[in-house]
């Protein structure tokens, strides 16, 4: 029973921590349309970055999370603008050969980082990482405690950002009718690029937070391709909070399954539940269409 | 307020349909100017390319406000939206998973229209109570009408001089229709706007309408000074009257 308490409770912080480093493909595939499989990618990219920021001048992890975030918004208005430029304004068949786009994407990414930094696992130091809080005989390492407070803090932010600003209700009304948003004075294709620019600028807390988690390595992304798609379509494609909901769904499920049968079932949980959710609910749980 | 919108000798058309051949027309400031025509025609199209949405492949258009001409062949929807003309599109076209609300607030999406955000929201709560009522529900949970003075209100939120309305009774119910018509009409009477509106309910439209036009396979045929002229014009008699004179 003790085993079941703690697995829940260790699930739940797991669980923001996907919410965490899904809710930018909340905005980007969830809002956007855009088949985004290079978004793992980004966040191990940005993962390492925060590596060399760590290693090189001993910024603290979360620090230089933030410090990339500027440059990831600016990489994220190019990467849509090309992606734009060279499939999305071709018409209908660009979402297949989109994908292509994006796993090619990925790949060079995953190419340059071992090229970079190497094949091997890198890991970085902070105060709160391998330490742990006791309460009674359960331990909750300090790390899933950030990986928690810097989940709630993103989801909050985002969605005050999608619900308060004039920018943000122009994102969550592009993928509803992009002409009627024309005709409001918007510019379809900015407020997209700027929306994508906002998805891969949150990947600097989420890369820094999955270095602070576990250590990383180049092929990482792949691992993350099936949760965080799985946490974005469970939500309800574009729903922040669903997001947050739906990932800590995912991260209750691997964590039981984790204690109950053993490590080598967890990651396939994720594409277990995807294919459930698009067989059962595929509008997901929060879904944006009816 | 000086403003005029006149169209001379425009063609346009999607690939190789063209779906307006040589249209001509003027709307002055101040008056409700109906463009008649059954589906299919070319209206909407018409529409499209005031409002920047379609290009025209040849003649010009040119809305002239307090002696400046602008050319509206060359500019963007954003800087068309910014000289005052805003559009209330065929099947209203809201942003269905909005609130009322925000698919307003999305109407005063430019600079200049969020400065006069709490004037215009007061004047469309003003015009539509119903919505203040609803304003937290969501755009596509509305009924039909009720979308109808939303998508009307929308358009009001970007403080607009020169209002197109295209096909403003498709799908509502004789009653709404005529409840909507009348709504337009008030707003030009109250606010001074200037209407363009596209209809293919003649008897409904010409009731605001101070003069209009016909259009059919993208030419206008009829161009008529008043609303008795259009009624006994002998095309209008064939097209719509037939049953009834």
């Amino acid at each position: 029973m003790d085993l079941l308490l703690d697995a829940v409770v260790i699930g739940v912080l797991l669980g923001c921590f996907y919410a965490a480093v899904s809710i930018g493909l909340s905005v980007s595939f969830g809002l956007l349309d855009v088949p985004h499989v290079a978004h793992p990618a980004f966040l191990v990219l940005a993962a390492y970055l925060v590596f060399f920021i760590n290693e090189h001048y001993g910024i603290d992890p979360l620090v230089a999370g933030l410090i990339i975030t500027p440059l990831f918004f600016v990489f994220g208005l190019a990467a849509y603008r090309l992606y734009y430029e060279t499939f999305e304004r071709r018409g209908s068949d660009a979402g297949v050969r989109g994908i292509a786009f994006f796993f090619g994407v990925a790949f060079i990414i995953e190419v340059l980082i071992i090229l970079q930094f190497g094949v091997d696992q890198r890991s970085v130091t902070a105060a709160y990482i391998g330490k742990s809080w006791r309460i009674g005989d359960m331990r909750i390492p300090y790390r899933m405690l950030v990986a928690f407070g810097v989940a709630m803090a993103l989801t909050l932010l985002l969605t005050l950002y999608l619900s308060k600003t004039y920018m943000g209700r122009a994102i969550r009304a592009v993928a509803q009718d992009q002409e009627a948003l024309r005709l409001m004075g918007a510019n379809p294709i900015r407020v997209k690029q700027w929306a994508f620019g906002i998805a891969t600028a949150v990947l600097g807390l989420a890369g820094a937070l999955l270095i602070i988690v576990a250590p990383i390595d180049p092929t990482l992304d792949r691992a993350y391709i099936g949760r965080t798609f799985c946490v974005v379509v469970m939500a309800g494609l574009g729903s922040m909070s669903g997001t947050l909901v739906a990932a800590v769904i995912l991260g209750v499920a691997e964590s039981i399954v984790l204690t109950m049968f053993g490590a080598s079932w967890a990651p396939a949980i994720a594409f277990a539940m995807l294919l459930g959710v698009l067989a059962v609910r595929p509008q997901g749980l929060f879904g944006r269409r009816s | 307020m000086a403003l005029s919108l006149a169209i001379s000798g425009l063609d346009a058309g999607y690939g190789a349909v063209k779906a307006l051949r040589g249209v001509s027309l003027h709307v002055e400031a101040g008056e409700t100017v109906a463009l008649l025509g059954t589906n299919g025609n070319g209206k909407s199209t018409l529409m499209k390319c005031v409002a920047g949405l379609v290009r025209p492949q040849r003649g010009s258009m040119s809305l002239t406000i307090d002696g400046v001409a602008h050319d509206l062949t060359k500019l963007s929807t954003e800087a068309i939206v910014d000289l005052g003309v805003a559009m209330v599109p065929e099947g209203r076209r809201l942003f269905p998973k909005l609130t009322v609300l925000e698919n307003l607030m999305l109407g005063a999406f430019r600079a200049a229209a969020r400065r006069e955000i709490e004037r215009n929201l007061a004047v469309a709560f003003e015009t539509f109570p119903v919505l203040k009522e609803r304003k937290s529900q969501l755009a596509g949970t509305m009924s039909g009408g009720q979308q109808q003075m939303l998508a009307i209100a929308r358009a009001l939120m970007s403080s607009p001089r020169l209002l197109l309305v295209d096909e403003p009774s498709v799908g509502l119910s004789p009653l709404l229709v005529s409840q909507t018509i009348t709504k337009i009409g008030e707003l030009n009477q109250n606010l001074g706007l200037t209407v363009l509106m596209a209809e293919q309910n003649f008897n409904q439209a010409v009731r605001i309408a101070s003069r209009g036009y016909i259009i059919v396979h993208g030419e206008i045929v009829v161009a008529a000074n008043s609303v008795d002229e259009l009624k006994g014009n002998d095309i209008v008699k064939r097209l719509y009257l037939g049953g009834i004179v």
